[in-house]
């Protein structure tokens, strides 16, 4: 077995499998819980058009599956510096390319766990089935970037500036406005400003990507614009973090 | 019988009663002092509701006796009208908006209200204002009908099972994990 699968099978354990994995999955789907119990408890949540309901519980999955690659990015380079284990890590004969991707691979299986848990959930608030297959395609299509592209910028970020915690806040804060439109009104985004930061927002490629296949009805394969800034968002990121990790000094 | 059919039956007898008195001690012809009410939706509604849509009613509440009605007090009220599920409705959800009051209506003068109300479930209704007052009757309004479609919502019995369930099955599977 390779060092690089070596390493993606120790971060993807640790991310899936120990109990502080489990603990985040477990925190996800309280969260995710606790949106289905909000739709099903109150009256005015629980009159929203059923794929209205889909396209909300896409959004928010993509939002969980991000925090969590943001702390899982966090941890995987500032987190082993504080800890003093990124030294023998980079003394491991392991490329730097090698040691990032064996460092996603850990991500990627945790959001393929958030994926598996945000399912049933989807099926749940989706009664009518209504576009759901391809609203779980859109956010495999179109989450899958815009989650990793967050978990390389933490560990971009992670290998500048040294200190998880700035780190973790740094991301947070970016997070929070990248997911913004989430909570925004809808007329807001329509603003000459709403407009200029949703052509360029990853995380609004992938909203309005959900509202085309989900609401509209259009195919998931049909987003390219949306896919187009989702998949920039993540070769930028993924460049780097790159040259982060290759800047690293043993 | 809820507030609504007992406010119209209490109207009903408070209404003999006072005829019954009028009719004992009468020394000059009571003049009574008459409500009409109109009642009709605003143009912009929805002209297929469903549920979930906002609708609005306008009322029209107009003295045209010859003396002022003091303590109007006029509400709204929602009848499911459907074959085997009549029934008055509790207006809880549906509108804010249940009542309003005006101290004194001259001869002659109206009182024009909205009532904003949400559709909450499917089903065919009739909508009514009544107004009480003075000591005149209770007097209802025009009948307005209302069709509420069905629309697909979330369903209880599909987010309850998996809302619970998964959460203790992680929950679960931690504590297993700790365990070993």
């Amino acid at each position: 077995m390779s060092a690089l699968t070596l390493l993606a099978r120790k971060e993807a354990g640790e991310l899936v499998l120990s109990p502080r994995g489990l603990g985040w999955l477990l925190a996800v789907s309280v969260a995710l819980s606790s949106f289905g119990l909000l739709l099903v408890g109150s009256k005015e949540l629980s009159l929203l058009d059923n794929a209205q309901v889909v396209y909300d519980m896409l959004g928010i999955a993509t939002a969980l599956g991000a925090l969590l690659a943001v702390a899982s990015g966090v941890d995987a380079i500032a987190g082993e510096r504080e800890r003093g284990s990124l030294l023998p890590l980079l003394l491991a004969p392991l490329s730097r390319n090698a040691l990032l991707l064996g460092k996603m691979g850990g991500q990627v299986a945790a959001w393929a766990m958030m994926l598996a848990i945000a399912l049933p959930y989807l099926w749940s608030v989706g009664s009518t089935g209504q576009n759901l297959l391809g609203g779980s395609m859109a956010l495999l299509l179109l989450g899958t970037p815009v989650v990793a592209g967050f978990g390389l910028l933490a560990m971009g970020l992670g290998t500048r500036l040294g200190s998880a915690r700035a780190t973790l806040m740094l991301c947070a804060i970016v997070l929070l406005v990248s997911a913004s439109p989430l909570i925004l009104d809808p007329s807001l985004r329509r603003s000459a400003i709403g407009v200029a930061f949703d052509a360029v927002n990853p995380f609004s490629a992938a909203l309005n990507a959900y509202d085309s296949v989900v609401i509209d009805g259009q195919g998931a394969l049909a987003q390219g614009w949306h896919a187009l800034v989702a998949a920039l968002w993540f070769s930028a990121t993924a460049a780097f973090a790159a040259s982060g990790i290759r800047g690293l000094r043993r | 019988m809820n507030l609504h059919h007992f406010a119209v039956f209490a109207g009903l007898l408070v209404g003999m009663q006072t005829q019954t008195a009028a009719a004992q001690a009468v020394v000059a012809p009571l003049v009574p002092a008459t409500l009409q009410i109109a009642l009709s939706p605003e143009p912009g509604n929805a002209a297929r509701p469903k549920m979930g849509d906002n609708l609005i009613y306008r009322s029209v509440i107009r003295n045209t006796g010859a003396t002022p009605v003091h303590g109007v007090v006029a509400w709204l009220g929602l009848v499911q009208v459907d074959p085997g599920r009549e029934q008055p409705v509790d207006l809880e959800d549906w509108s804010a908006h249940k009542a309003i009051t005006a101290p004194v209506l001259a001869p002659g003068e109206a009182v024009t209200t909205t009532w904003p109300m949400r559709l909450i479930a499917a089903g065919t209704y009739r909508v009514v204002i009544s107004a009480a007052g003075g000591t005149g009757a209770l007097q209802p309004s025009n009948f307005v009908d209302l069709v509420v479609a069905q629309k697909p919502v979330v369903e209880q019995g599909r987010v309850l099972p998996v809302a619970i369930g998964v959460p203790m099955l992680l929950g679960g599977a931690l504590l297993l994990r700790r365990r070993a």
